[in-house]
């Protein structure tokens, strides 16, 4: 086996502080097509008020079984593959484990499309519900139990 | 990403800082038992969250954590006599107790008080297992001592090491977090590192190498369980815990002894990485310490000042070779180097203003927030979590479970640690 602990020129060693100062300052590449569903009516109330903060592309919305419309903020129904066609990220929010089956029509579709699922099961004091459950089989990750700060700053983390 | 002030906020751990002043709420482990082996050994500097001090061990094994600097004139006490019943600065022969106190000023008239009225600032040192830990903070706030199990098992147990970082705390602390790294950044290690290599849980990690995570909210901090496939119906589950600010587990490999780490300021662009392995029931094997001398497992093979032997000034040893071979998927060999090679190369405090996050790291997101509401909840007077023992009586876990269980439900009490009942693994 050789071992190659090369010389290298002098630009190839690790940051210094003085050198990460410097690094290359250019925009960041444009925000995520995220977008974020509410699967009962807490869930709504809780996706409404952070839709109402400033975000790049995220867009917001509510869903009912069997899922396959989508319920803008404004009350525009839209239907879910129309949505998903630009999506990177959905973020799933869950109360109640109302709605499973609209659960698995989104999930299926995100799957099909190779978009990145997240979701929140927001129930406070308890780690296990039938929301979480509905979630697992769909969600690349979950948190549990979530509040609303935590939806905040999930879409702001990921430059919504 | 993260604006520039949280960043600040989050990674500045000096004296006065809101993350400083939640942090010397902790007892954190500051030297290795072996860094003072005997009574009236040499002293040996300690800089630990932007403190200079200096530790010794005195005539009757007393420990003591105190300012480095002699209260005359500011010479380091490092160059001090450790003798009878203290240390003597070489300057002009001041000599402090192990608590700091001064004993003797010998230019002073022998009937003088000025002694009295002399004390260095001064921390409690105390051994756990093979570690001496510290407590930086108000002495009215002192928490009992830790109950971290690996410094409560019976001795032989336990192996502990510690090796510089030569970046932010916080950088390494994510990597602790963030366990969706493991699959790629480490995937060559779990069949040939004897500390790893055999477990039925090593089978599940490679058929699946996209796990679906759950970050879940507990007291003490987070549980982060990375969620596999296993048999039909069954899901196999590895469970790390964060308990605030800086302490994390790895998930157990079969028999092997369960390993984690502390991840420890030393100021702002340095930290320690304290390694830990243990084994609930039973002693470690010669094999077992040999590989962890050697620097296998979560541990590294370092220099006299814990340095790694791979470090920067010489590329880590970087093996393009085992790297193109699939060897090592960084062709860095060793876990830990694997590590904090990559988390050096962000610099020594990485600007979150310009990361690209993604859902996944979720669990470093909600860390971030956790420490954050922490440290300003603090100042205005919320104590923190983290520093109870029922906070820090945890352990890793890994199980297989049946799909419609929550890892919570499933795990139960495995999570937490009892004296004699060995790991929950597969």
């Amino acid at each position: 086996m050789s071992n190659l602990s090369t010389p290298t020129g002098g630009c190839a060693e690790a940051t210094t502080a003085k050198e990460a100062a410097f690094r290359i300052d250019y925009p960041l590449s444009a925000a995520r097509n995220t977008r974020v569903v509410a699967l009962d009516p807490e869930a709504e109330a809780m996706v409404r008020r952070a839709s109402e903060l400033e975000w790049g592309q995220a867009r917001f919305f509510s869903v009912a079984d069997p899922g396959h419309t989508l319920i803008e903020t404004t009350g525009v129904p839209v239907d879910l593959d129309e949505v998903l066609n630009d999506t990177n990220t959905v973020v799933l929010v869950a109360v109640e484990g109302s709605n499973a089956e609209a659960v698995s029509t989104i999930g299926a579709a995100c799957k099909v499309r190779g978009i990145m699922t997240a979701g929140l099961v927001v129930t406070p004091g308890a780690l296990t519900s039938e929301a979480l459950l509905h979630l697992r089989p769909h969600a690349r990750i979950l948190l549990v139990p979530a509040d609303e700060d935590d939806l905040v700053e999930l879409l702001r983390a990921t430059r919504a | 990403m993260l604006r520039t002030d949280i960043n600040e906020l989050l990674t500045q751990t000096g004296p006065g800082t809101p993350m400083g002043g939640l942090f010397r709420r902790y007892w954190q482990p500051v030297l290795l038992a072996e860094e003072l082996p005997e009574n009236d050994c040499p002293p040996v500097r300690v800089k630990v969250l932007s403190e200079r001090l200096i530790a010794i061990r005195d005539s009757e094994g007393n420990y003591g954590l105190m300012d480095e600097f002699c209260a005359h004139r500011g010479v380091s006490l490092w160059f001090g006599r450790n003798e009878q019943g203290g240390l003597r600065c070489p300057y002009h022969g001041w000599k402090y107790d192990y608590t700091g106190q001064a004993i003797e000023v010998p230019s002073e008239p022998e009937t003088s008080s000025f002694c009295a009225n002399v004390k260095l600032k001064s921390y409690p040192l105390v051994k756990l297992g093979d570690v001496l830990f510290a407590y930086l903070g108000d002495p009215a706030e002192q928490p009992p001592l830790p109950e971290w199990e690996a410094y409560r098992v019976p001795e032989g147990q336990a192996f502990t090491s510690k090796r510089v970082q030569e970046c932010n705390w916080l950088q390494a602390l994510e990597g602790g977090i963030d366990s969706s790294h493991v699959s790629f950044l480490h995937s060559g290690n779990l069949d040939s590192d004897p500390l790893f290599k055999g477990s039925r849980g090593n089978a599940y990690n490679k058929a699946d190498l996209k796990p679906s995570f759950e970050v879940v909210d507990y007291e003490g901090g987070l549980l982060i369980g990375a969620r596999r496939n296993a048999e039909e119906g069954h899901y196999y589950w590895r469970v790390t815990p964060w308990v605030l600010p800086n302490f994390t587990m790895v998930p157990p490999r079969g028999d092997h002894p369960v390993h984690g780490h502390f991840w420890v300021p030393i100021d702002d662009e340095n930290c320690w990485a304290w390694s830990f392995d243990y084994h609930p029931t039973r002693q470690l094997t010669e094999t077992e310490l040999e590989a962890m001398r050697a620097g296998k497992g979560v541990h590294s093979a370092n220099d006299e000042a814990y340095r790694p032997l791979a470090n920067k000034d010489n590329n880590y040893l970087m093996d393009r070779e085992a790297q193109r071979r699939g060897e090592t998927f960084s062709g860095i060999h060793g876990i830990a180097l694997q590590d904090s090679s990559l988390q050096e190369s962000m610099g020594p405090v990485v600007d979150r203003t310009k990361e690209r996050l993604v859902a996944t790291d979720a669990g470093i997101i909600k860390a971030r927030q956790k420490l954050r509401k922490a440290a300003l909840a603090l100042q205005e007077g919320v104590e923190p979590v983290g520093n109870r023992p029922q906070d820090q009586k945890v352990r890793s876990v890994a199980i297989v479970l049946p799909a419609d269980q929550s890892f919570v439900e499933g795990i139960g009490e495995a999570m937490i640690a009892k004296p004699g009942v060995p790991q929950t693994t597969v």
